[in-house]
């Protein structure tokens, strides 16, 4: 990787001795912190450990921050350097990386906003903590912000840290680090709006060390998070009486003189910490029971206007909870917090270790998917995020992927729904009552695929996808995948292999090969030729019937200058030719119906670019249709799959112009109306 | 009150009394659609071709199907979406107004040809529905022609204020304004409230500029005027003395207007006819269309009954009944020129 350097703008005091000031209390606190009660036992490397104190300043929309990390090297590298995240400088200025991608992926909307929107964050104190009675060595004045993924020097969200001595592998630093940050208007899913607080990616995390060296990207618009796992200690002032929640459990509140409260939250074996506050939510709590999978406390923060949506917000949890457990394993930790975000506060349908943020409309009929389906999302992503801490920025589908594919399999489950559309300004709902939402069409997003199957191929890292299409290739294509997968190797093979996974990766990095041999392992069989068509490529899966013809044999023919009957037939003969329209490969059965009601199947490898299949029957055929019950799902037209001697298409094409042509006279009348 | 609904009695009575019109309005409106629904026709079953999947487009909703369609359509067919199912087209095409969208395409194209086939006979229909007497289609179109032109220069002030209205207003309203008033609120409650109440101001522009330009109609029909611009003056003057009679009138047929909506959001098909039931669905349709029609026609026919009652008398029309012109040819053969 090759980087560019600017040097920040860190105020540092250089005025030591700073060990007193800071070193021994940051020492004495992190004793108190491996002094709090009820610590589990490690269930992660706990390698990245933070001790966090952090005060919001509603007023002036800030927060002013101190955090002591205590850092192992657990990679066979030894380093001389640390490298930082500052996520909140991707909204410094809008030269930033993150703020290219998003106009060229979606829009310009965001470079107009507000002065006062605006969110950044600012180091202004970085010490090397020494061991025994060494002194804190300063940090700061070599510390450089680079741009590794573009060389971009507007770009400041990866601050590189030179240290004065390498940190050998096994070996333990501890990094104090100030700060205070402006809370932007939401971006990318953290702010805040009015009085309502969301704060993700708001302290100075460090990124991961791998045997290659520093894993620490850039912010990215189309991508997510990676970070090592830690135990964190926590200590978050805001103002008194305002409802607070976080990732791990309360541990005490206490009531300050100013006005405000400090609220310490502790949280082990997580990779990440995200906090929200606000006066209005609706603090409840529920749980979800199982006699194998433990017990969970749930809380939900909810906004006032949502208050009837609660049981459902804590029914999608506890289902989410039931069904992967059941097919992956248990949520290992005992509690978890579900936040419903404020209306326009971007905040929404985001995960966070041990709380994620959900999202509702005011109305939300209970026969559209509602809160429910993003509820299930963002809690199966507490599994495929939360456990297995694979690399978002990198390989964002081995989550967002195995998540989208593992929601649609619980909603299916439990939450039939249908189809709904928004009108007056997305106020009023509408649902379609006799349309259902189907797992493999509409929780898969088939529809949503298709026109970005080419953009990108998915073994590229994620943060270089083109962000407008990276939903199409990390969510929806691998639903896609996983879902042939299943309708091919059988669900129990598929569960197996992604329980599998989900026991051996937790609280560790997998990779995409760690996941492709765990399967490939479950399904005792070599699946390399499919991860590397839909992994490994960017493939185009089209099967389809080309031709479909039957006569009938009578035996006679020309043969040897004269025509004969070879014997007497009264076989009708059928022809079925099976096209491979696109580049993708896959095994495919055609199944031939004839006229007396019997089928015929054969199986095709599928890779050649047509086969013709020759039927000898009774009767004539009266339809041919390739991959019948629909296993490869990522087929992208699946019209052409079949062909009949008696197609519909005229009644299916009477019923709906019939129906188009009301709704054009209705416009028509309404447009009208002027005159 | 009395007077309001008298007025919106009679002008029930003249509607039904006027079947041809009615139906005359009814074809035309389903007339304009063949074509493009000749066109999604062919689309559709070029698209299924001889496939098997035809049978669950043809019995349901084939979501699969629907997904395909869209993506490769192009043209009037990219607009056969899900929102054209039953009563959700009503409330499309209602929010879309609502949301100041224009239609686009083709079928764009087909709305001015409508709205300029309704201002070619919306003065016929005034003078028809004034007259109260059937004046056979001669008639009609020779009334309509008469007024085409003084319509056509109508048409230019109409035109400006609805261009004021949805492209300036409509967009500071729901753009700037709405942006502004919302802009922190953290209650979708609260910005629904200030949306909903928008489009109550909006509306009372719409239906205030509305009203003028309709008296304006009817004062030009009813009195022969000539100068557009004095029509309006005379309709603002007529409004303005007569506010709460008129906006009683207007709410009346407002309410007939949504006694048809909810009549068919009861009764309109959904997406799973087939065979009969697609035509006992489509049938529904047109039911609802011609009731629409109806309330159309009910605007036009009670306020033109309350401007007679007013400063006329009931069937008073200044102009004689407007006779279609024969052809030289005609005119010859049913009155050969005298030889001296």
């Amino acid at each position: 990787m090759t980087a560019s350097k600017t040097h920040p703008t860190i105020a540092t005091d250089r005025r030591f001795p700073l060990w007193t000031k800071h070193g021994a209390a940051a020492i004495a606190l992190l004793g108190l912190w491996f002094a709090t009660p009820a610590a589990q036992p490690a269930r992660s490397p706990r390698n990245a450990s933070y001790s966090i104190d952090v005060t919001l300043d509603h007023a002036a929309r800030s927060l002013t921050g101190r955090e002591v990390l205590t850092w192992r090297n657990i990679s066979p590298l030894a380093t001389s350097e640390l490298r930082f995240n500052l996520y909140y400088n991707a909204w410094r200025n809008t030269e930033s990386t993150w703020m290219r991608e998003r106009a060229f992926g979606r829009s310009l909307d965001l470079h107009d906003r507000r002065e006062s929107d605006w969110g950044w964050i600012d180091v202004t104190r970085l010490l090397l903590l020494g061991a025994g009675d060494r002194l804190p060595i300063d940090l700061a004045g070599d510390a450089t912000f680079i741009a590794p993924d573009d060389n971009n020097p507007n770009d400041q969200t990866v601050l590189a840290v030179p240290l004065p001595n390498p940190v050998l592998p096994g070996e333990t630093i501890n990094v104090e680090i100030e700060w205070t940050s402006k809370v932007p208007r939401t971006f990318a899913r953290t702010g805040t709006i009015g009085d309502y607080y969301f704060i993700a990616q708001w302290f100075p995390k460090i990124g991961v060390l791998e045997e290659d060296g520093w894993n620490c990207h850039q912010f990215h618009t189309a991508t997510n998070f990676f970070a090592d796992y830690g135990v964190y200690d926590v200590r978050l002032t805001v103002p008194t009486g305002w409802v607070l929640g976080a990732t791990g459990r309360e541990q005490s509140v206490t009531d300050n003189a100013d006005g405000t409260a400090t609220h310490h939250y502790h949280a082990e074996d997580v990779h990440d910490f995200a906090w929200t506050t606000s006066p209005d939510f609706v603090d409840l709590k529920s749980r979800f029971e199982h006699p194998d999978l433990g017990d969970v406390d749930i809380r939900l923060l909810l906004q006032p206007e949502h208050r009837g949506q609660a049981e459902r917000h804590f029914e999608a949890t506890r289902q989410t909870f039931h069904y992967f457990g059941d097919w992956f394993g248990a949520y290992p930790y005992d509690h978890v917090t579900v936040v419903d975000p404020a209306w326009q506060s971007g905040s929404g349908g985001m995960e966070y270790p041990t709380l994620f943020t959900a999202g509702t409309r005011w109305l939300a009929p209970t026969t559209t998917n509602g809160p429910e389906e993003v509820t299930v999302h963002e809690a199966g992503h507490q599994f495929f995020y939360g456990v297995i801490g694979s690399n978002e920025v990198e390989h964002a589908w081995l989550d967002e992927g195995l998540n989208t594919f593992a929601t649609a399999r619980t909603v299916d489950q439990y939450f039939p729904h249908y189809w709904e559309r928004r009108f007056f300004g997305t106020f009023i709902p509408w649902t379609f009552t006799d349309i259902p939402w189907s797992r493999a069409i509409d929780g898969s997003r088939l529809a949503r695929y298709r026109p970005n199957a080419r953009m990108d191929i998915q073994a590229t890292p994620t943060f270089r996808y083109w962000p407008g299409s990276m939903f199409s290739t990390a969510y929806y294509k691998t639903a896609l995948w996983l879902h042939t997968l299943e309708r091919y190797l059988g669900w129990p093979t598929l569960q197996r292999g992604m329980s599998t996974y989900y026991d051996r990766w937790q609280f560790a990095h997998p990779k995409p090969q760690d996941f492709f041999d765990t399967i490939s392992e479950a399904a005792n069989m070599d699946l390399r030729w499919f991860f590397d068509q839909v992994h490994g490529d960017s493939a185009i899966f089209d099967y389809g019937i080309a031709q479909l013809s039957s006569r009938d044999t009578t035996g006679r023919g020309f043969f040897d200058g004269a025509f004969r009957d070879q014997g007497s037939s009264s076989a009708v003969e059928t022809t079925v030719v099976v096209r491979r329209y696109g580049d993708g490969v896959f095994p495919v059965d055609i199944v031939v119906e004839f006229a007396d009601g019997h089928r015929k199947r054969r199986e095709w490898n599928g890779r050649s670019q047509w086969t013709m299949l020759k039927f000898e029957h009774a009767t004539h055929a009266t339809s041919a249709v390739v991959d019948p019950n629909r296993i490869l799902l990522l087929d992208v037209n699946y019209t052409n799959n079949s062909r009949t001697t008696t197609p519909r298409a005229n009644a299916a094409a009477t019923k709906w112009t019939l129906t188009w042509i009301v709704w054009l006279q209705d416009l028509l009348m309404t447009s009208a109306f002027i005159i | 009150m009395t007077l309001v609904i008298r007025a919106w009695v009679d002008g029930l009575r003249r509607v039904a009394t006027a079947p041809m019109l009615w139906l005359g309005v009814y074809g035309l409106t389903l007339a304009a659609t063949l074509p493009m629904g000749y066109v999604l026709h062919e689309s559709i079953t070029t698209h299924l071709g001889a496939s098997t999947v035809s049978t669950s487009v043809a019995e349901g909703f084939d979501a699969g199907w629907w997904g395909e369609y869209q993506q490769s359509a192009s043209g009037i067919a990219r607009t056969l979406v899900p929102e054209v199912i039953g009563f959700a087209a009503v409330l499309a095409n209602l929010s879309s107004v609502a949301d100041g969208e224009l239609p686009r395409g083709a079928v764009a194209g087909l709305v001015v040809v409508y709205i300029t086939a309704w201002a070619f006979l919306v003065g016929g229909i005034i003078d028809r529905l004034a007259r109260q007497r059937r004046v056979a289609s001669g008639g009609f179109f020779a009334a309509c022609g008469v007024y085409f032109w003084r319509f056509t220069r109508l048409a230019l002030l109409v035109g400006s204020a609805y261009w004021l209205l949805f492209a300036v207003v409509h967009p500071w309203l729901f753009g700037d304004l709405y942006t502004a008033m919302t802009l922190d609120t953290t209650a979708e409650r609260n910005a629904a409230i200030v949306q909903f109440s928008l489009y109550g101001v909006f509306g009372g522009l719409l239906f205030a500029v509305t009203l003028i330009f309709d008296y304006a109609k009817i004062r030009a029909v009813v009195e022969d005027r000539r100068s557009m611009i004095g029509a309006v003056a005379a309709s603002l003057r007529f409004v303005r003395r007569r506010l709460a009679t008129v906006i009683g009138l207007y709410l009346l047929n407002v309410l007939l207007f949504a006694a048809v909506l909810l009549a068919y959001a009861v009764s309109a098909p959904g997406a799973g006819t087939t065979g009969t039931t697609v035509w006992l669905g489509f049938g529904i349709g047109q039911a609802y269309v011609a009731a629409r029609l109806f309330t159309k026609l009910a605007f036009y026919a009670s306020q033109t009954a309350y401007f007679q009652s007013e400063l006329a008398h009931a069937r008073y029309v200044a102009r004689p009944q407007p006779q279609w012109s024969m052809s030289p040819m005609a005119e010859a053969i049913s009155a050969p020129p005298h030889e001296s």
